[in-house]
């Protein structure tokens, strides 16, 4: 009976004060709620969001572009590539806008680089939500635009023109593109391809009028 | 007030807890894991499934410490002091069985019911749980990156259906989506022919409490001496234990219903 108390006590102690440790020493409840709780893995959903792949200019609640879009848009269109570990959506995803741009990265870096895409720069922006900051974390729900709240999620960001104004004007898409008639990675690669072509027609159109350039 | 309807308010005040979530109701969404079975794709979620940031903690080969404590502390902290009772006291999915308990006791009845329930397998069956938590949370996960929660049937009733009910025509199905349609049925079908049939053989969380039911401070104590094996808490036990030989039970919920069906108040609750 003593013995079964000692191991209780023990055990108790030992659990809690290792919880207590962990939430006062480390990031772990961010993690959870940024990582899990705030942005599903549309795969456990077993869902894909049916979603119109449009080009606009308002951000969800108005937010405004972050400054890294902001920096790199003077380059040339933006694509945001937001992925995440143990997401069987983003595993399918990832080899294809690899090859989109013909880079290499492992799927837990960060990763940015400009690329050459079809003779135009366009900036590339991997961003893991598990291995990440918060700039870029928080950046997701700026062009959410469908309010999914979900990876794989995609999104171009370029020039457009709005009443007397050149103005960053983008578009999400998300999931493994299947409601976009994408089953296969030749088709996945060629609808972001087509993407890529549009946005880089609205950047070349606007370019001239963008303050940043 | 008596026992049943403790555990009922129990579970209906932990239902809603696990609820808050909902964007303005009051869109509550904490970094906590559940203690129990429950899906953060849930829309109105307030914190994550405890599997979901184990499989995350180990996938394809990788290892982050904080993801695989975390929930094995909040899990190890209740079952240290309560055992499996989070089973049969806040689980929603246990709750969800109590309501179908009704019919797989009138099925219990049936000749079919007793062979299969008699059957030497049944009780190397309650290790699939085991194997589920073991194979398809940590291993596949680390292996090859397919983890439980693609096809997990309770992410399918908290987190899937609710979705495609609140945002009628805006997903549509991916290739799990089948897979875990008929895991789905399976479960419904396995919940309505056997009484806690999920908590007994598959559930992986009751996988990582039952052991605690070893060393936890509250568990139930049989008065063996006084015992006059008359069975009836063996047979209203929704869990299917032999309860008159059992001593700290990994399979034991802690629901009491032997506590209160024992006609001479041989079975008791024990804080230590």
């Amino acid at each position: 009976m003593k013995k079964m108390l000692v191991i209780q006590v023990t055990a108790l102690l030992l659990v809690s004060g290792s919880l207590v440790g962990m939430f006062a020493f480390t990031p772990v409840y961010n993690e959870v709620r940024s990582g899990i709780v705030l942005v599903l893995c549309l795969s456990c959903l077993k869902l894909e969001p049916k979603t119109i792949a449009n080009f606009t200019f308002e951000t969800v609640d108005n937010q405004s572009h972050p400054s890294f879009v902001l920096e790199n848009l003077s380059h040339g269109p933006v694509f945001l590539h937001y992925s995440g570990d143990a997401c069987a959506g983003c595993d399918v995803m990832y080899p294809v806008v690899k090859d989109l741009f013909s880079i290499d990265f492992g799927k837990q870096d960060m990763f940015h680089t400009l690329v050459n895409f079809e003779n135009s720069t366009v900036a590339y922006i991997y961003v893991n939500i598990h291995h990440t900051t918060d700039e870029l974390r928080n950046a997701q729900t700026i062009y959410d635009k469908d309010r999914i709240g979900g990876i794989p999620m995609f999104t171009v960001i370029t020039l457009g023109y709005d009443n007397g104004d050149v103005k960053p004007k983008y578009t999400t898409v998300y999931g493994t593109l299947a409601v976009y008639g994408c089953t296969t990675d030749a088709e996945r690669l060629t609808y972001l391809t087509q993407l890529m072509k549009e946005s880089i027609q609205m950047y070349n159109e606007n370019s001239a009028g963008y303050p940043h350039h | 007030m008596k026992l049943p309807i403790k555990r009922l308010i129990s579970q209906i005040i932990l239902f809603f807890s696990a609820n808050l979530g909902y964007p303005g109701y009051p869109g509550l969404k904490t970094g906590f894991c559940y203690p129990f079975f429950y899906c953060q794709a849930c829309p109105a979620a307030t914190s994550a499934c405890p599997l979901r940031s184990l499989e995350q903690s180990v996938d394809k080969g990788s290892f982050a410490w904080r993801l695989f404590l975390f929930p094995l502390l909040i899990i190890g902290f209740l079952g240290v002091l309560t055992g499996r009772a989070v089973c049969s006291w806040a689980c929603p999915i246990g709750l969800l069985q109590r309501c179908t308990g009704r019919v797989a006791r009138k099925f219990k009845k049936t000749g079919i019911a007793r062979k299969l329930g008699k059957h030497k397998a049944e009780k190397y069956l309650r290790y699939t749980k085991y194997f589920l938590l073991i194979g398809l949370v940590f291993v596949t996960s680390y292996l090859i990156g397919f983890i439980f929660t693609d096809i997990c049937p309770v992410g399918f009733l908290t987190g899937t259906i609710p979705v495609l009910l609140l945002n009628p025509g805006k997903f549509v199905p991916n290739y799990f989506f089948p897979v875990a349609l008929v895991i789905f049925i399976l479960f419904i079908v396995l919940i309505f022919l056997i009484e806690r049939g999920w908590c007994r053989y598959f559930c992986p969380v009751g996988a990582l409490l039952g052991p605690f039911n070893k060393i936890s401070f509250l568990h139930i104590s049989v008065e063996t001496k006084e015992c006059t094996h008359c069975n009836v808490c063996s047979y209203i036990c929704p869990m299917g234990i032999d309860v008159p030989n059992m001593h700290r039970d990994p399979e034991c919920i802690l629901c009491g219903k032997c506590v209160t069906a024992c006609p001479q108040n041989n079975i008791t609750f024990k804080r230590r």
